[in-house]
């Protein structure tokens, strides 16, 4: 996943920003509005808003993975 | 009586119903609203009321203000008058900048998410005209200023519950509060004296004023249209002569008290004599000191009112910054106007009232009134938090304009070109001063400081908010109905004003105070105190006391033997006293029946003629700020309101029972009226020793409860929450008519009272393991971790740090508790030192991870980004809420309703508990030993209703005094038990559970609400053995935090020295201290010579004195074997009488400071 995901140099930002394109990609990871609870996905970059409202605050979603542990 | 019947109600249907669905017109518990409607009702009348609110008034009061464009001798200039018109405040919104959002409004739970603050626009009306031409007007956007939450310029304003859940916030959300950075801010209520009423004050203080000045004074707190106030103080001095005295700018002044009233209106000696002295010619004490007083002031040589004004005029031109064009006389005018008892406007009514107090004075001295008690509720009122606000932003508005004025009158000495016609000349100013009015506020809602040129005519400059804690419902609650007496009395050495004053009878609560510091000083309103934050209508006052008989105010009458009738420190008129009491008769009568014009809350103080008392008259108070109490009215049998002032002089029967005719005029609803809303909850107080209620008051608010429900949208660094909260089965009704059923505080346990293993001893308690496994007590506590990448660059740098994971290595267990994006995965099990953030550093090129500090194992529960104002940037800060499981463990605190607060000694398990012969088992065992000295009987009482209550499966009403001598709480629940088949008394047999023997005694068992303290040892316990240590001393560090140890103090050494434990004394001090081992030379005793030689090859390092040793002269002699080498290479003979010593750390240390002041220690060391 690590391997993907980051892109230091700002070169390449530009020129994907020239040629109209996002060469980001989200890490498939929701937020959740906390407004008015749409599913929103981030890509780096992006400002911190609801895609729907514009609300500045997001949740984020519980995870899928399973979650367990020893009892004690 | 049937010996079963419900007393109160669980209401479980009504509550599921309210839970399930909020009710979508007005709140179910309409008391919350009523408690905090002092904070939100003063905040609203900053915008509301007669004239546009408090504000307008504010910036009516502060005027016009002039500057001339010329600093020549002799020239002006061009005039430029300028004025704040009028202030508008708007409702919360997002910025204009701000493009993208749908909804505009910015509502309370975004902030409090959001870490930011709940504020809108503070819009000023700045008009001007320059040389008295035609006014022109801008609007000025003074910054952004916190509102009250569910005040009229809060969205959240007359919202139903079902609104209140839509928009996240709780769904009996109250208000009355600021959110400030994310933190709910109040500003808490302050006693300040009664307004408009002279008070007479006898003070040691005042003979320091000056020279022949005596401890007498007569003190009045004069309140303007707009809240703000203004004290003037006459002084006694020993030769009868009267001084005013006045504060202005933190300054104070005095004045010849004649010379006020000879510049109020055009008047004569006669006038003044006949206004003092009335018909009372035959007083030689009263008639030496007014010939004294007016001969006196024959030196001044002003005799008409001009002469006078203008003579003050040029007294305090410069104190009051007055332009050249304005005269003598109208500067004095202005002195008057803006000094002189203020609440007043007609110069001839703050003649007379002078000319009052005056009296008042020289009655205080001859003995013919006592002084007036400040410390007493009948000479306080509130000053509310929105009040407060409007005076600080009517200064900030003041000072606004100064600074507008000194931006222009620095421009003109600079000789820029001023012009007065130029629009970019004024707007030019306007970018040059600091228009930023809502950061003030900020600054003084978030610190608590007061920062004022005036002083605001109060006492202190801090202190003045508090943080709205919400540990539990009842400690949220009661920080609105707090009220403080001010942090100036905290210092005080006597303890006068904290006593309890038979005054303050169901306005403040007797019982609802603190122990310790703030005691007495740190009061709670009784629950059902109002405080008015509007003035009645009293315009029909005036002809209605005409009709009655009062006499002009003009009449020849003064001094006691008259009844001066007042109002609102204005004198209407006098009468007889005869003629007074049925004045006040029968506007009580007509008050409290209504459709006469006069408003049911107005106070009637009649003080009635007496031989030494407090000063006699009928005074009438209608405007805000006050303590108003509703009790009955006997003759109409209808609601009355009656205040601190005129209750003294009242007849009020507490209970029906005691009214006795031609005696009582009222009678009190309830006799719980004059407790606090805790201290109502409190089950039969009245049958517990007073201090132990005082204390249940404290510990309901430190209860691990319910804070609320919406604390999903909340981030507060800290909450506590009761996982297992129950409703208790006895109860005041007064805890339904609150709501508190909303917010479970405890839980409702099985205890025993018995001495069972000897781990019940002093005040400890032990739990039954089964009911801790089933949940009993579980809590948990939330913790808000923030993380902020901005805090890592300075303000307008780049972004350089990005939330997620770079492509550089790191390691790949950080991923266990990780999302891809770098935030933490919700549900995830964070322990010491896991990650709890990871970033990419752009300048390092590195990922880097915040970590999880605490050493205690928590979950993430949610994690919320949070974006910027402008809504512009990439993801810079975030919140993580964190649970700490805190289930109940030896050491954690607990207690009853009572005041009986004990620590879990042990979880005792299930099988060697004892037992009853139906098989209960307790949850809690607590020893019999802390009952008797504290007699606590309502424990005992609460047990028996709430055994009785379990058993017949209804909720018992535990309101004090119900019950009687004759009808004793004991008979009552004892016969509903003996109904249920028990023992009458509420013992039971009990079983050993270790030997299944049978008790040779019966036990008393019953239910009794247990609350569980937010006090854990989790949070407390302090271990070491061995830790950091201070690099310095090597001394171990202190404090819990760093892991450090507890100190052992002088106290402590001093036990150690007397017990003549040597060993531990050492072991303390020196072992497990600053222990170490350093060498010393033998032969000249110095501790820091001795040095390591540089080992040759094949040979040990070995020590040798630097000091002692000689330096290898080229070729000289030596011995092989003496030889040694230090570090540089330098070669010594000699100093090999070292040895090795176990000393202190420091003395090494303190040798070390002694030797670079030239001080050489010198130690003999034996044997050599």
């Amino acid at each position: 996943m690590n391997k993907e995901s980051f892109n230091v140099s700002n070169t390449s930002n530009v020129s994907a920003a020239v040629a109209g394109l996002n060469v980001h990609k989200s890490y498939g990871v929701r937020y959740i509005c906390a407004s008015c609870a749409a599913k929103v996905t981030l890509s780096r970059n992006d400002p911190v808003r609801c895609k729907e409202c514009g609300h500045r605050v997001l949740y984020k979603e519980r995870t899928r993975r399973m979650v367990q542990f020893e009892a004690r | 009586m049937p010996s079963t019947v419900a007393t109160a109600s669980f209401n479980t249907l009504k509550r599921e119903e309210i839970f399930r669905n909020p009710p979508k017109d007005k709140s179910a518990w309409p008391l919350l609203k009523q408690a905090v409607a002092p904070h939100v009702g003063s905040f609203n009348a900053l915008m509301d009321g007669p004239d546009g609110g408090l504000l307008n008034l504010a910036v009516k009061d502060i005027g016009t203000k002039t500057v001339f464009d010329s600093n020549e001798v002799g020239r002006l200039g061009n005039k430029f008058n300028f004025r704040i018109a009028e202030v508008q405040i708007t409702k919360p919104a997002v910025s204009a900048k701000d493009k993208t959002t749908v909804n505009r409004r910015v509502f309370p739970s975004e902030c409090r998410e959001r870490m930011s603050s709940y504020r809108s626009r503070l819009i000023l009306k700045f008009a001007w005209s320059v040389n008295d031409g035609p006014e022109q007007f801008e609007y000025r956007e003074a910054g952004t200023v916190p509102i009250m939450l569910a005040s009229n310029r809060c969205h959240l304003e007359n919202m139903s519950p079902a609104d209140m859940v839509a928009h996240k916030e709780e769904s009996e959300e109250l208000g009355g509060y600021f959110v400030v950075n994310g933190i709910e801010k109040l500003i808490r209520l302050l006693i300040v004296q009664r307004r408009n009423h002279p008070m007479a004050i006898i003070r040691p203080s005042f003979v320091g004023r000056g020279a022949s000045y005596s401890h007498f004074g007569v003190q009045i707190r004069s309140v303007r249209p707009d809240q703000t106030s203004q004290t003037n103080v006459l002084h006694y001095l020993n030769d009868g002569n009267v001084t005013f005295r006045f504060a202005w700018r933190k300054n104070e002044y005095l004045i010849p008290v004649v010379m006020i009233l000879k510049a109020l209106i055009e008047t004569n000696d006669r006038e003044i004599f006949d206004g003092i002295v009335g018909t009372e010619t035959s007083n030689s004490f009263l008639t030496d000191r007014l010939e004294l007083l007016l001969r006196t002031y024959k030196s001044y040589n002003l005799y008409l009112k001009q002469d006078t004004l203008a003579y003050l005029g040029d007294k305090f031109r410069i104190v009051f910054g007055a332009t050249p064009d304005v005269s003598d006389i109208d500067v004095g005018k202005e002195v008057l106007q803006r000094i002189v008892l203020v609440h007043l406007k007609d110069n001839k009514e703050k003649f007379r009232t002078l000319l009052f107090m005056v009296r008042k004075l020289y009655a205080l001295v001859a003995g013919d009134c006592c002084p007036d008690n400040p410390d007493a509720a009948q000479h306080q009122e509130i000053l509310l938090g929105g009040f407060l606000y409007g005076m600080i932003i009517k200064e900030k508005i003041d000072e606004y304009l100064q600074g507008f004025k000194a931006q222009v009158t620095s421009d003109v000495n600079r000789k820029m070109a001023v012009n007065f016609e130029d629009k970019k000349y004024i707007s030019k100013v306007f970018m040059k001063i600091n228009e930023n009015i809502g950061q003030k506020l900020q600054y003084f809602l978030s610190t608590g400081n007061l920062v004022s040129q005036s002083g605001l005519d109060l006492q202190q400059v801090s202190g003045y908010t508090v943080v709205a804690e919400k540990i539990n419902f009842h400690r949220f609650i009661s920080h609105f109905r707090m009220v403080h007496r001010g942090s100036f009395f905290a210092q005080l050495k006597t303890t006068t004003v904290r006593k309890l004053l038979p005054e303050s009878w169901g306005f403040l609560c007797p019982v609802h105070t603190p122990d310790g510091s703030p005691c007495g000083l740190l009061n709670h309103l009784a629950h059902k105190c109002i405080i008015k934050t509007s003035a009645s209508d009293v315009s029909h006052l005036p002809t209605i006391l005409k009709q009655l008989g009062v006499g002009s105010p003009d009449m020849l009458a003064a001094g006691p033997s008259k009844c001066c009738v007042q109002l609102d420190g204005q004198i209407m008129g006098w009468t007889s006293h005869e003629n007074a009491r049925r004045v006040a008769d029968v506007l009580r009568y007509w008050k409290v029946e209504g459709g006469h014009n006069i408003p049911t809350d107005l106070e009637i103080g009649l003080v009635p003629l007496s031989h030494g008392g407090q000063y006699p008259g009928l005074f009438l108070f209608s405007q805000s700020a006050r303590m108003v109490r509703p009790v009955k009215y006997l003759p109409l049998d209808k609601e009355d309101f009656v205040g601190p002032f005129e209750q003294p002089y009242m007849n009020i029967a507490v209970t029906p029972d005691e009214i006795t005719s031609d005696i009582h005029s009222h009678v009190e609803f309830s006799p719980t009226n004059i407790l606090s809303i805790l201290a109502n909850m409190t089950p039969f107080s009245d049958f517990n020793q007073s201090p132990r209620n005082m204390y249940q008051c404290q510990m309901g608010k430190q209860t691990m409860g319910t804070p609320g429900t919406a604390t999903v949208h909340r981030s507060d660094n800290k909450i506590y929450r009761l996982q297992s909260g129950q409703s208790p089965i006895v109860r005041a009704n007064l805890y339904d008519e609150y709501g508190l059923d909303s917010f479970p505080n405890g839980t409702n346990a099985v205890v025993a009272v018995i001495s069972y293993t000897g781990y019940d001893m002093d005040d400890a308690m032990i739990l039954n393991k089964s009911s801790h496994e089933r949940g009993f007590g579980y809590g948990s506590v939330y913790k808000v971790e923030k993380v902020d990448l901005s805090q890592k660059r300075r303000r307008g740098d780049p972004i350089t740090c990005h939330f997620g994971f770079g492509q550089d290595s790191w390691p790949e267990q950080w991923r266990e508790t990780l999302d891809a994006d770098g935030l933490p995965i919700i549900g995830a099990r964070l322990q010491e030192g896991d990650p709890i953030a990871a970033y990419f550093d752009e300048t390092l090129g590195k990922t880097k991870v915040m970590l999880y500090k605490s050493h205690e194992t928590a979950y993430v529960e949610e994690v919320k980004l949070l974006g910027d104002d402008a809504g512009e940037n990439e993801l810079q800060n975030l919140t993580v809420k964190l649970r700490i499981t805190r289930s109940p463990i030896i050491g954690d605190k607990f207690s009853s309703r009572h005041g009986q607060k004990g620590v879990c000694s042990q979880k005792w398990g299930a099988v060697d508990l004892p037992f009853t012969e139906t098989g209960m088992q307790p949850d809690i065992i607590i020893n019999p030993h802390a009952f008797p000295s504290r007699m606590t009987i309502g424990m005992f009482v609460e047990s028996l209703a709430g055994k009785a209550g379990a058993l017949h499966g209804m909720a018992h009403d535990a309101t004090p005094w119900k019950f009687t001598e004759e009808n004793t709480a004991a008979n009552y629940f004892g016969e509903q038990l003996k109904e249920a088949g028990y023992n009458y008394h509420g013992n039971e047999p009990m079983y050993s559970g270790v030997t299944g023997e049978e008790l040779r005694c019966d036990i008393y068992i019953g239910l009794v609400y247990y609350q569980r303290l937010r006090h854990m040892v989790n949070d407390k316990f302090q271990v070491r053995s061995t830790g950091p240590v201070n690099s310095l001393t090597m001394q171990p560090v202190k404090g819990r935090k760093r892991s450090g140890g507890i100190r052992v103090g002088e106290m402590e050494r001093d036990a150690f020295i007397g017990h003549g434990t040597a060993f531990l004394l050492q072991d303390r001090l020196l072992n497990c201290s600053d222990y170490t081992q350093v060498n010393v030379c033998t032969d000249c005793g110095s501790l820091l010579t001795p040095q390591s030689t540089v080992p040759r090859i094949g040979a040990q390092s070995k020590i040798r004195c630097r000091r002692c040793a000689t330096k290898l002269v080229p070729g000289g002699p030596f011995e092989e074997g003496q030889l040694w080498e230090d570090g540089q290479g330098t070669k010594f003979v000699g100093g090999e009488n070292t040895s090795t010593i176990a000393i202190p750390f420091v003395l090494k240390y303190l040798d070390s400071e002694l030797a670079a002041m030239g001080i050489k220690m010198r130690f003999n060391v034996e044997p050599k």
